[in-house]
């Protein structure tokens, strides 16, 4: 069986049982973005508490990708900019 | 309504074993874990499918593998929900869980809850806090659990309490010892509390076996150590630390910070046992004692509900849970250090992004309405779990979270929530 999961247009593998945050880990990738957001995305506390590692899903609402386990052709993204407004 | 199942929020130490316990009891018991599986922070398990070990003390393993005995035992009185997020009770008083799996939100009635929920992490925020490849110490030990992989490239482990040396032997074991630990406080010279330690019998042992693994992989444990800033560059982050006075730089690919635990209590129910359905908290959510004591914890939970129902008590352990209040009394004096000012520029609340100079430029006397509604600090996705303990801290005093608590606890899909199912309705 093939797993893989596609973190933006990255092929990304896992194994299965798995979370989407445990797969992203050992592809090294930490950036969970978006590009020059003033405040990134990224695996943080690990139990679902800071919000930090939500990940935008096709086709569902977004999760956390520390809970969420990893599934076969799962497409994850980043989630849109947090905007600041300078007052 | 009897036969209506008493809920039980969190399936770490705190919830297994009052659900255990209430089960014993003869009641039936619906246990709701957000994980895939059961054991909490501490008892962590293995992904399903992977066969690496994890490096735990023997007694954590003993305590986890009785606790799992006892609700396999226990057979259909407790039903076991995972993938399943506790929202929060709504106005009419439903319980409200959000069933990850079917992406359905469900309301149960239920006739007591225990809400074990565990702990959040303490995190004094520096300059770069915020960045990519910072994560906190604990939340890097949980997924170590789950992969049995340590983060690739040199990684800093900085804050403080005894977590830092506990991680930092687990990551080591696993093949990426950390390039250094910085411990803000100062144990070594605390002898009165290190004196009052002294009876922690297993904790101490477990101490020293972390030092040991420090020691033998050469990791310098340095105390007294501020972090100042963090910047990040092409190849992976600069650290500023300041000790005795002078400023050092240091690189890593991750840093793992830590500045001890707290109760999770954003958002969660009000403890009331004497209520129509009681609620009682248990575990390091109710109050932060610790892994043997969140077992005695969720005993203690399932006690008070089992007198409030008019039941037969198992065996009290009130004066196990004073002696671990004790141990925790002395741990926290023994690392206790002041924190250094973050700078201006630094982020206090991620989710919104409002940073020192906003709050200092709030009015010295802003009522915590006002650090809200006009500050937008606690207002963000995390519901202030992480910005809460700094205000505070900056404050001099605790902000009250909002009451009657606020749901649901977490963000919830609009589509979920419009298909909301009653199980009243239902049957
Ligand atoms: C990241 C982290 C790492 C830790 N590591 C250690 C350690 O190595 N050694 C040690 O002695 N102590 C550690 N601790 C301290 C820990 O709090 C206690 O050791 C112990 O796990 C407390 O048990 P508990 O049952 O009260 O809470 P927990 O073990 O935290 O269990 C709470 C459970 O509730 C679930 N949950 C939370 N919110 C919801 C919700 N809304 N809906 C459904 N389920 C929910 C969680 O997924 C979790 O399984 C750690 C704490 C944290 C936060
Ligand atoms: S890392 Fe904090 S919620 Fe996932």
């Amino acid at each position: 069986m093939m797993t893989r999961i596609f973190w933006n247009d990255y092929v990304v593998p896992f194994r299965p049982g798995e979370t989407i945050a445990a797969a992203l880990g050992r592809a090294g990738i930490i950036n969970l973005g978006p590009a020059g957001g003033p405040a990134r995305g990224r695996v943080f506390c690990g139990i679902g508490a800071c919000q930090a590692c939500v990940v935008a899903i096709e086709g569902g609402a977004p999760v956390e990708a520390c809970l969420t386990l990893a599934r076969d052709g799962l497409r994850i993204g980043s989630m849109p900019a947090v905007v600041v407004s300078d007052e | 309504m009897s036969d209506a199942p008493i809920l039980v929020v969190g399936g770490g130490p705190a919830g297994t074993s009052a659900a255990a316990t209430l089960a014993e009891a003869g009641l039936p018991v619906l246990l709701v874990e957000q994980r895939d599986q059961l054991g909490g922070a501490i008892h962590r398990q293995v992904a399903r499918g992977a066969t690496h070990a994890v490096h735990a003390p023997a007694r954590h393993r003993r305590n986890w593998a009785e606790l799992a005995q006892r609700v396999d035992a226990a057979g259909s009185r407790i039903e076991l929900c995972t993938g399943t997020v506790f929202l929060g009770v709504d106005g009419d008083g439903r319980h409200l869980l959000d069933d990850r799996e079917s992406g359905r939100v469900v309301a149960r009635s239920v006739r007591a809850a225990v809400i074990a929920v565990g702990a959040v992490e303490k995190i004094h925020p520096f300059e770069g806090w915020d960045l990519p490849g910072v994560m906190t110490a604990g939340g890097a030990q949980v997924l170590l659990k789950e992969t049995g992989v340590p983060p690739t490239g040199p990684i800093l482990v900085a804050g403080t309490g005894p977590l830092l040396l506990a991680v930092s032997a687990q990551l080591a074991k696993a093949g990426n010892p950390p390039v250094a630990v910085l411990e803000r406080g100062r144990p070594w010279v605390r002898f009165n509390s290190l004196l009052r330690m002294a009876w922690a019998g297993p904790q101490l042992g477990e101490a020293a076996s972390y030092v040991a693994t420090l020691l033998s992989h050469r990791v310098p444990y340095r105390t007294g150590a501020d972090i100042l800033s963090v910047r990040e560059d092409d190849v992976g982050l600069e650290i500023r630390v300041r000790r005795n006075g002078t400023v050092h730089r240091l690189r890593a690919r991750h840093m793992l910070v830590h500045d001890g635990i707290e109760p999770n209590r954003v958002g969660i129910p009000l403890s009331d046992p004497g209520g129509a359905v009681p609620v009682v908290l248990a575990g390091d959510g109710r109050e932060v004692l610790g892994a043997d004591a969140a077992i005695l914890d969720g005993r203690r939970a399932a006690r008070e509900i089992l007198a409030r129902l008019g039941m037969r008590l198992p065996e009290p352990g009130e004066a196990r849970l004073t002696a671990a209040r004790n141990v925790q009394a002395a741990l926290s004096d023994l690392f206790r250090s002041a924190l250094p000012e973050p700078t201006p520029e630094t982020l206090i609340c991620r989710c919104e992004a409002r940073r020192l100079s906003d709050f200092r430029s709030l009015p010295d006397d802003a009522s915590t309405r006002e650090i809200r509604l006009m500050g937008r600090f606690g207002m963000g996705v995390c519901q202030g779990r992480f910005c809460g303990p700094t205000i505070a801290a900056l404050r001099g005093e605790a902000v009250p979270s909002a009451i009657p608590p606020r749901w649901p606890l977490r963000p919830v899909s609009l589509a979920a929530l419009a298909d909301l199912k009653t199980d009243d309705l239902e049957s």
